[in-house]
C-alpha cells in the first residue's frame, strides 16, 4: 500500500471478496499482487482460514479429510474426555445420517453424543419448547431452513453464530465459501452463518429418458402435439403436453395404464412445495424477486394475478396422476415414479438416489433430471404487469435443507460445533450426499463433479449403494443448475413460517379437491396471512422479512 | 326391575373427605390451575419467543366464533361422534351379550373382541391407509372390483367415512369390555327367574339385561362420547385432515393452532369455549340420565 | 360362568350365537392379519394392485421386522410405555378408588354427582390446550422427559375414568353386608378395604385394564412432554412419519408389536373376572 491508487485498488479487492464476488484464494493472490504481507492476509482471511497447514489426511485421525496439523494435534489429546453433548435431531432419514458419525466422533475426541430423534411432526414444537422456556436440555437442533425466522424472535436470538469457530483451525476443516450461494443464505443470517453443512434442498425435474428416448414414443408424441417431444420440457406449457400425453395408456409395457406426472399433496405434508416451485416462474423473474410479500408493506403478494394463474396451471397436471394423489404423502408419489408408472417427476434429489437401490427401485440408470420448466410470461406483482420473456426459469432451495444450529443457551458450545463440524468435513460430507439412506443432498461445490465443482464421479459410483453413472451426472447436472440458476425462488424463514405454509397448504388443497376456485383460495390465504402478520406485528415481520434476504 | 341402588346417603364425618380428599386436590392441581392459565392465553396474544405480548379483550373469543374453520372442525366432529358412537353401542353391547352368554369358548372370543382396545390409534390411522388407499387397498380394490368406487382418499366424506370405519373397529371394544363387566355382573338367579316369564331371548335382553345394565351402559355411553368429541388421532394419521380442512376434527385444529403454531391465545380461547359447549352435552345428558334411573 | 341362555338355548339359536361371534373375532382380527401381510412388504408392494397373499403374489421381506427390532429405541420405548403405563395405572386406582367410594356411600352438600362431573369435566378438555401449561409445570418441576412427568399427566386425566367407573361399580354393591360388619364394630376404612374392595373386584379390573389401555394409546402428551429417555412407544409410532413420509411397513410392524403388552396386562387381571366374585353375587 504504497500510494493512493493502491489503496483504492486494494479497497476494491477488499470489497469484493467481503461481498462474495471474489474467492479467498482469489483475494489472496491479488492481495500479495498488491504488496500485502501474507500476515496481513492471513489476519484478513481469518474467517475462512489460510489453508497453509492444510493436509490432505493423517493416519492418526482416519475420519476426517483434509485435515489440518493443529486437529491433527487437538486430538491427540483426547479434548472432550467427559464431555456429552445433546443433540436432538430429525427422526430416521436425516437423523440417521448425523447417527452415523457419531461413534467416530466419540473415538476421536472422546466425547459423548446423546441423540433424541424425535418426529417431524414435532420437532418444530420440540425444539422451541426448550428454547422458550428457558429449559435448554439440547446443545444443538437440527433444524429446517423454515425455523430460522423462529430463531430470531427474540433480541437475543436463540441460536449463535459459528463463524468464531470455523476460524479455529483446531476444530474439523470446512470451508462455508464452497457452498453454492443459494445454499449459504440458508444457513445463514444477517449474513453470518449459524447452520453448519449438512443437508441442501432443492427440486428439480426428474423423467424417464429411456421412454422418452423411444423412437415409437417421439414420434408419437409429434403426431398428437405437431412437435418433436421435448426431453425435458422447457416450458410449463411443454410440460402440460408431456404430461397429458403419458397419460392413461401402457407405455412402459407391463400391461397397466401409465401417468405423466407424479405428485404428492396431502395436506400437513409437504405436498405444497410442488405448488411453491411450479409457480415460481409465474411470479419470480429478471424484475422481480418477491414471491410472498411486498417488502415495504408486508401484504400478502400470494393472491396476485401470477399466483392464481399459476394454481389454475397447477390443479390441471392433477388430471395426469391418479386421482388419489391429492391424499398422497411424499413416499406414495416417489412410489409410482420409481415402480415405472410416472414418466415425470419435479421433486427432491431424494427421488434419484432411491432410484439406485433395486430394492426400491425399477428405474435406475433410466432417470434424466433438468431444471424444472419456466414460462414465457411473469406477472410482477409489485408493479401489477404482465410481462413476457423468451424463458423465464427460477431456480429454489425448496425443502428442508436440515442441518443443526447451536443453542444460545448451551454451556458447551465449543464442544457441539466440534461435533457440527466433524460431519461437515468434506469425507464425511461426501458420505452423507452420496449415500442414499441420509436422505442428505448436496450443497457445496466439492461435492460436484466438474466443471460445476471439485469433486469425482468415484465418489458417487463408489458409495453403497453404488450411483449409476449416468443418473448421477444427470442428477448433478440439474441440481447444480437449479442451486446456482441467477434467479432464485425466495425462501420464507420470517417467524410463522411454517403457519403462513399451512395456510397456503389447506387452500391449495381444496383448490385440488374442487371445493373451492383458485382465486377465492388464494384469497383466503392471503386474509389467513394477514392475520399471522398482525399477531407477530407487522413492522417486526417486515424488518425480518427484509434481513431474510441478506 | 332396576338394580337396588344405594339412596340413602350417609353423612361419613372426616373418613368421607380423607378419601375424596387426594383425589380433589391432586386434580385440582394438575387440572384447575393449569386451566386458569389457559384462561389467561385466551385473553391474550401470545408470540412464541416473546411470550405473551399483551392482553386483547375477547379478540380471540370474537375470531374463533367468527372463524369457518372453527365451524367446520365442530361440524365434522359432531358427524364423526353422531354415526361412531351409536354404532359402537349397538355392536359393542351386542357382542358383550353374545360373550356373556357363557357358550364355549367365551374367553376366547372376550380376548379377540376386547383387543383393538390396545392398539395404538395413530398406527391404525396409518393402518387404514393401506385400506382404502385405491393403489392396492385391502377394502378398496375388492369394492372397486365390484364396480363400488369409492373415493375413500380424495374427498371428504371418503375420508370421514373411513375414519369413522377405523373408529368403529378400535373403539367397539372399549363399550364391549365396560358392559360387558355391567352384564357379567347380574346374577343368575334373575335369570333363571326371568327365563321362565319371557317368551324368547330378545325379552330377557329387553326387560332384564338392559335396564339391569343400565347405569354401566349409560357410563360407557358417556365416556366414549367425551372421548370421541376429542378425536384427533385416526382421522389425522388418515387423511391429515385434508383435502383441504374437510375432515380436520376441533382436536386436530386445535392442536395445530396451539403446538404447531404457538398460538396459545386463539388456540386456547378455541379450547375454552369447545369446553363449554361439551360441558353443556354433558349436563344435558346427565340430567338425563339421572331421569332415566329415577 | 355359563348362562341359562345358552344352556336352555336349541341347535339353531346356538348356531346362530357362534356364526355372529366367529363374524365378530374375523371384523377384529383382519386388521391385524393385514398388519402382518403389510409388514412383510415393501414400500413399493404395499401400493401395488394384487399383492395381498405373500410367497403368491410377492415375495415377503423381514426388513422391516429387522429394521424395528434391531432399533435401540423400540426396546427402550417398550420399558418406558411399561413403566409408565403401569405407573398411571396403580396411581389412578390410589387416587381415584376412594374418591370414588367416598362419592358413591357418603353425602357432600355439593353434590356426589356435581363431584363426579367436575371429575370428568377434567377429560373434557381438548388435550392440545392443557398441554402447554402442562408443559411449564414439568419444566418448573424438572420433570420433562421423564417417567414421573407423564405418569403425572396421565393419572391426572384418566383420574375421570376410575372415579365415574368405580362410583357406579360402588353404588351397585349393597350396603347390607356392610351395615352387617358395621354392627360388628368395624371401622369404615375397614368396610371400605376388606368388604367394598373385594366385592367391587370387576370394577377394579375394568378400570385398570381401561386406564392401562388409554396409557399405552396416549401419543400427544408423551411426543410433546419426552424427547429422548422417556419416550414411550406410542410417540415412536408416531415417529414413523419422516422427511420422506409415513413409513407404512414398520408402521405396520408397529401396530403388532405394540398390541403385545397390554394385552398381556389384560389376561393377566382378566383371570381376576373369572373368579365370579362379581358384584352381581350381592346385587339383586
Amino acid at each position: 500500500m504504497t500510494n493512493r491508487y493502491d489503496d483504492k485498488k486494494f479497497g476494491d479487492v477488499v470489497r469484493g471478496y467481503v461481498r462474495g464476488a471474489i474467492s479467498r484464494r482469489q483475494f489472496i493472490v491479488r492481495g500479495a499482487q498488491l504488496g500485502l504481507s501474507a500476515a496481513v492476509l492471513a489476519k484478513l482471511t481469518q474467517p475462512s482460514r489460510a489453508a497453509a497447514n492444510l493436509i490432505d489426511s493423517d493416519p492418526a485421525s482416519p475420519f476426517e479429510s483434509p485435515i489440518t496439523s493443529e486437529r491433527v494435534a487437538f486430538l491427540k489429546t483426547k479434548p472432550y474426555k467427559g464431555t456429552t453433548i445433546n443433540v436432538m435431531v430429525l427422526k430416521a432419514t436425516v437423523g440417521d445420517g448425523l447417527k452415523y458419525h457419531v461413534p467416530h466422533w466419540e473415538e476421536a475426541t472422546g466425547g459423548k453424543v446423546n441423540v433424541a430423534e424425535v418426529p417431524i411432526e414435532t420437532l418444530h414444537t420440540q425444539i422451541f419448547s426448550d428454547l422458550s422456556s428457558g429449559l435448554g436440555k439440547y446443545d444443538a437442533y437440527m433444524t429446517g431452513a423454515w425455523f430460522y425466522g423462529d430463531f430470531f424472535v427474540p433480541k437475543d436470538p436463540y441460536i449463535v453464530s459459528v463463524e468464531k469457530f470455523i476460524s479455529d483451525p483446531k476444530h474439523s476443516y470446512w470451508d462455508p465459501d464452497q457452498w453454492l450461494p443459494a445454499m449459504r443464505k440458508l444457513y445463514s443470517w444477517d449474513e453470518k452463518v449459524y447452520g453448519v453443512l449438512f443437508d441442501g434442498d432443492a427440486q428439480a425435474l426428474y423423467y424417464r429418458k429411456d421412454i422418452f428416448g423411444k423412437k415409437g414414443i417421439q414420434d408419437k408424441f409429434k403426431a398428437k402435439f405437431n412437435y418433436d417431444l421435448p426431453a425435458p420440457p422447457k416450458t410449463t406449457k411443454e410440460y402440460h403436453d408431456v404430461a397429458d400425453f403419458f397419460t392413461g395408456w401402457d407405455w412402459n409395457g407391463d400391461g397397466q395404464n401409465d401417468w405423466g406426472i407424479s405428485l404428492h399433496a396431502k395436506v400437513n405434508e409437504q405436498g405444497f412445495f410442488h405448488f411453491l416451485t411450479l409457480s415460481a416462474p409465474f411470479v419470480v423473474s429478471p424484475d422481480n424477486k418477491y414471491y410472498f410479500f411486498n417488502p415495504d408493506t408486508m401484504k400478502p403478494l400470494i393472491n396476485s394475478e401470477g399466483h392464481v394463474r399459476a394454481l389454475e396451471d397447477y390443479v390441471k397436471f392433477l388430471a395426469n396422476g391418479p386421482k388419489e394423489e391429492i391424499a398422497w404423502t411424499l413416499g406414495q408419489g416417489w412410489n409410482l415414479f420409481l415402480d415405472g408408472h410416472s414418466a415425470t417427476e419435479p421433486t427432491w434429489g431424494d427421488l434419484p438416489t432411491l432410484a439406485q437401490d433395486p430394492k426400491t427401485s425399477k428405474v435406475q440408470g433410466k432417470i434424466g433430471a433438468a431444471p424444472l420448466p419456466g414460462t414465457t410470461e411473469a406477472f410482477n406483482p409489485i408493479t401489477g404487469q404482465w410481462k413476457k420473456y423468451d424463458l423465464n426459469q427460477v431456480g429454489n432451495t425448496n425443502g428442508g435443507s436440515w442441518h443443526c444450529v447451536i443453542s444460545r443457551l448451551s454451556k458447551k458450545q465449543e464442544a457441539t460445533y466440534d461435533f457440527l463440524s466433524f460431519m461437515a468435513n468434506r469425507k464425511n460430507a461426501l458420505f452423507n450426499c452420496t449415500t442414499g439412506w441420509t436422505g442428505v443432498q448436496p450443497g457445496m461445490k466439492f461435492e460436484y463433479i466438474p466443471p460445476m465443482g471439485t469433486g469425482k464421479v468415484s465418489d458417487w459410483t463408489g458409495a453403497n449403494p453404488p450411483w449409476n453413472e449416468d443418473d448421477v451426472v444427470e442428477y448433478l447436472k440439474a441440481y447444480y443448475a437449479v442451486l446456482a440458476a441467477p434467479l432464485q425462488q425466495e425462501y420464507l424463514r420470517i417467524p410463522g413460517a411454517a403457519e403462513y405454509w399451512h395456510d397456503l397448504d389447506i387452500n391449495v388443497s381444496a383448490v385440488l379437491a374442487g371445493q373451492m376456485q383458485p382465486k377465492a383460495a388464494l384469497d383466503a390465504t392471503a386474509a389467513a396471512w394477514e392475520k399471522v402478520t398482525e399477531r407477530y406485528g407487522r413492522d417486526k415481520q417486515k424488518a425480518l422479512y427484509k434481513a431474510s434476504f441478506e | 326391575m332396576a338394580a337396588p341402588r344405594v339412596e340413602r346417603l350417609e353423612h361419613g364425618g372426616y373418613f368421607k373427605y380423607a378419601l375424596l380428599l387426594p383425589a380433589v386436590i391432586w386434580v385440582f392441581a394438575f387440572t384447575f390451575l393449569p386451566l386458569l392459565s389457559v384462561i389467561r392465553f385466551s385473553f391474550s396474544s401470545y408470540v412464541m419467543g416473546e411470550g405473551i405480548t399483551g392482553f386483547v379483550g375477547f379478540q380471540n373469543y370474537v375470531d374463533v366464533l367468527t372463524s369457518g374453520e372453527f365451524w367446520q372442525s365442530i361440524l365434522v366432529t359432531v358427524v364423526y361422534v353422531v354415526v361412531a358412537v351409536p354404532i359402537e353401542l349397538v355392536l359393542g353391547f351386542l357382542a358383550a351379550w353374545l360373550v356373556n352368554l357363557g357358550a364355549p369358548g367365551s374367553k376366547t372370543f372376550r380376548t379377540i373382541i376386547g383387543s383393538p382396545l390396545f392398539t395404538l390409534e395413530v398406527a391404525i390411522g396409518y393402518l387404514g391407509v393401506t385400506f382404502f388407499t385405491d393403489q392396492g387397498g385391502l377394502i378398496a380394490v375388492p369394492l372397486s372390483a365390484l364396480g363400488i368406487h369409492v373415493p375413500w382418499m380424495s374427498t371428504a366424506y371418503g375420508g370421514i367415512a373411513g375414519a369413522i370405519l377405523l373408529d368403529i373397529w378400535r373403539w367397539t371394544s372399549f363399550i364391549f369390555i365396560i358392559v360387558l363387566a355391567g352384564l357379567a355382573g347380574i346374577s343368575s338367579e334373575l335369570y333363571d327367574a326371568a327365563v321362565l316369564d319371557a317368551k324368547n331371548h330378545w325379552q330377557v335382553m329387553w326387560h332384564l339385561a338392559i335396564p339391569l345394565a343400565w347405569p354401566v351402559i349409560t357410563i360407557a355411553l358417556l365416556l366414549r362420547t367425551v372421548e370421541c368429541l376429542k378425536t384427533f388421532a385416526i382421522p389425522f394419521a388418515l387423511t391429515s385432515g385434508g383435502p383441504g380442512t374437510s375432515t380436520q376434527t376441533f382436536s386436530a385444529m386445535d392442536y395445530l393452532t396451539t403446538i404447531q403454531f404457538f398460538d396459545f391465545g386463539k388456540g386456547s380461547a378455541m379450547g375454552i369455549v369447545f369446553l363449554i359447549l361439551v360441558s353443556v352435552v354433558i349436563a344435558i345428558f346427565f340430567q338425563q340420565m339421572r331421569k332415566r334411573l329415577a | 360362568m355359563i348362562n341359562i341362555l345358552w344352556t336352555r338355548a336349541g341347535f339353531w339359536s346356538r348356531v346362530l350365537v357362534y356364526t355372529l361371534l366367529i363374524a365378530a373375532a374375523i371384523f377384529t382380527l383382519i386388521p391385524f392379519v393385514w398388519a402382518a401381510i403389510n409388514s412383510v412388504k415393501t414400500l413399493m408392494e404395499t401400493f401395488q394392485l394384487g399383492a395381498f397373499i405373500p410367497f403368491l403374489q410377492f415375495e415377503p421381506t423381514l426388513d422391516s421386522w429387522r429394521e424395528v427390532l434391531s432399533d435401540p429405541q423400540t426396546s427402550t420405548a417398550f420399558i418406558n410405555s411399561c413403566v409408565i403405563s403401569a405407573g398411571t395405572t396403580i396411581f389412578a386406582l390410589i387416587l381415584g378408588v376412594p374418591a370414588a367410594y367416598s362419592l358413591a356411600r357418603y353425602e357432600f352438600r355439593i353434590g356426589s354427582s356435581d363431584i363426579t362431573l367436575w371429575f370428568l369435566s377434567q377429560r373434557v378438555l381438548p388435550p392440545a390446550v392443557v398441554l402447554v401449561p402442562f408443559y411449564l409445570l414439568l419444566v418448573y418441576l424438572h420433570l420433562i422427559d421423564t417417567w414421573t412427568g407423564l405418569i403425572l399427566c396421565y393419572s391426572t386425566f384418566n383420574l375421570a375414568f376410575v372415579v365415574v367407573i368405580m362410583r357406579d361399580i360402588f353404588r351397585d354393591v349393597s350396603t347390607e353386608i356392610e351395615d352387617a360388619a358395621k354392627v360388628e364394630g368395624a371401622t369404615p376404612w375397614q368396610i371400605f378395604r376388606m368388604i367394598a374392595l373385594p366385592l367391587s373386584l370387576d370394577g377394579l379390573v375394568v378400570s385398570s385394564v381401561l386406564v392401562f389401555a388409554f396409557s399405552w394409546n396416549e401419543a400427544l402428551f408423551a411426543s410433546a412432554l419426552t424427547s429422548q429417555a422417556a419416550t414411550p412407544f406410542s410417540a415412536l409410532v408416531l415417529a414413523s412419519r419422516s422427511t420422506r413420509g409415513v413409513d407404512f411397513n414398520t408402521a405396520a410392524v408397529n401396530t403388532l408389536i405394540g398390541i403385545i403388552p397390554p394385552v398381556i396386562f389384560y389376561l393377566f387381571v382378566q383371570r381376576y373376572l373369572a373368579r365370579g366374585l362379581s358384584f352381581g353375587a350381592v346385587k339383586g
